[in-house]
């Protein structure tokens, strides 16, 4: 029993210093090259994922170590106030195109998501899951266990989505006639979160921090909407 | 005199100190767990801490000085704390192939509808409003 305890309080402290140390090599992988497909979103997960697979461990015996850095997430949420309350300006002045641009775009997240999934023969819970992918993390997981997903797939394809969306964004604003810093922030807090916000801090100081403010506002939006999204759903 | 002092002082450190703003913050957050475990409101904890805080923010109770820092930290390395989570994949062995390709598919078709469809709405209100004379 003893010996029990020991060996699993040793897997704890291997696998949570395992995972922050990925993060910290991730970051300095991503500050010294800069590569969209370097980004830290991907390659912590990726070299995580490879040493539980090389070491033959289990997902279940991973998260009962390294699991409570996951519930550092709801802290999160609450840290959102901060930047939310900083830009309050911002917010009086543009709430009604700020509110059509998040309505405009988590409706289209929620349709093409359903739309291609459905096309392409997924089962309901992988297009249930998918629905919220497009939202900060610890937002896309309420959303998802609300509407009957299952918010760890959800977590996977909030990253997937991240990783994507940021690179897209950036391609797409090359080509598309869109001169207005409000809507050049937008569509990164819209369509990727946090990764979508790290590089529109990259394109200008206004597009950063509207793409922050914008990415919590929808993730806001998003659980507060998912109730009667679950009742339209069933 | 010396107590209002103390105070100041007191106020000063933890105004400097990212660690106990860290903690402020998650106790903001157990609160907004308590408040949603005794009334049974069908929201997460963690949103129900957020809206406490905006509104002891608002009314003045709580400075923004006494948890931005602290604020700033989480939200700068929240990507750590969701990796233990995407680390599921492991268990889905069925994602690698061509259901995963599926699922790319949709994600990159859906994400640049997002991403279009935003930008176009919210460039639209903005020179909408340009024309009509408000500040866009």
């Amino acid at each position: 029993m003893d010996m029990r305890l020991e060996a699993s309080l040793g897997q704890a402290l291997l696998w949570s210093a395992a995972t922050i140390g990925f993060y910290l090599v991730a970051k300095a992988l991503y500050r010294r090259w800069r590569l969209w497909w370097l980004t830290p979103l991907a390659v912590t997960p990726a070299l995580v994922v490879g040493a539980v697979l090389a070491l033959h461990v289990s997902y279940a015996d991973y998260i009962g170590g390294a699991g409570w850095l996951a519930v550092l997430l709801g802290p999160v949420t609450v840290a959102f106030a901060a930047p939310i309350y900083e830009q309050r300006g911002l917010i009086r002045r543009h709430w009604p195109v700020l509110a059509a641009g998040m309505a405009a775009g988590s409706a289209t997240a929620f349709l093409t998501g359903w739309g291609l999934a459905t096309l392409l023969g997924l089962d309901d819970e992988l297009r249930l899951s998918l629905l919220p992918r497009s939202i900060s993390t610890p937002f896309a997981m309420t959303v998802s266990g609300d509407i009957g997903g299952t918010p760890e797939l959800t977590a996977l394809f909030v990253m997937l989505t991240g990783v994507l969306g940021a690179a897209l964004g950036d391609l797409m604003l090359n080509h598309l006639p869109i001169r207005s810093a409000l809507a050049r922030g937008a569509l990164f807090g819209v369509a990727a979160h946090g990764a979508g916000t790290a590089r529109a801090h990259e394109i200008g100081r206004e597009e950063g921090s509207i793409a922050g403010l914008v990415m919590v506002l929808v993730g806001l939006m998003n659980v507060l909407a998912a109730p009667l999204a679950a009742m339209l759903l069933r | 005199m010396t107590a209002a002092r103390i105070a100041v002082s007191l106020r000063r450190s933890f105004h400097h100190s990212r660690l106990a703003q860290i903690a402020l913050i998650a106790a903001l957050w157990l609160v907004g767990e308590a408040v949603v475990r005794v009334s049974g409101a069908p929201l997460p904890g963690a949103v129900v801490g957020l809206g406490l805080t905006l509104l002891l923010l608002a009314t003045g109770r709580l400075s923004l000085f006494s948890l931005r820092r602290g604020a700033n930290w989480l939200i700068a390395e929240m990507l750590l704390f969701f990796v233990p989570l995407v680390v599921a994949v492991v268990d889905h062995h069925e994602l690698l192939g061509l259901l995963g390709l599926k699922i790319l598919v949709v994600i990159l078709g859906g994400t640049a509808a997002v991403i279009g469809m935003t930008a176009f709405t919210v460039e639209l209100c903005c020179r909408l409003g340009a024309r009509h004379g408000h500040a866009a």
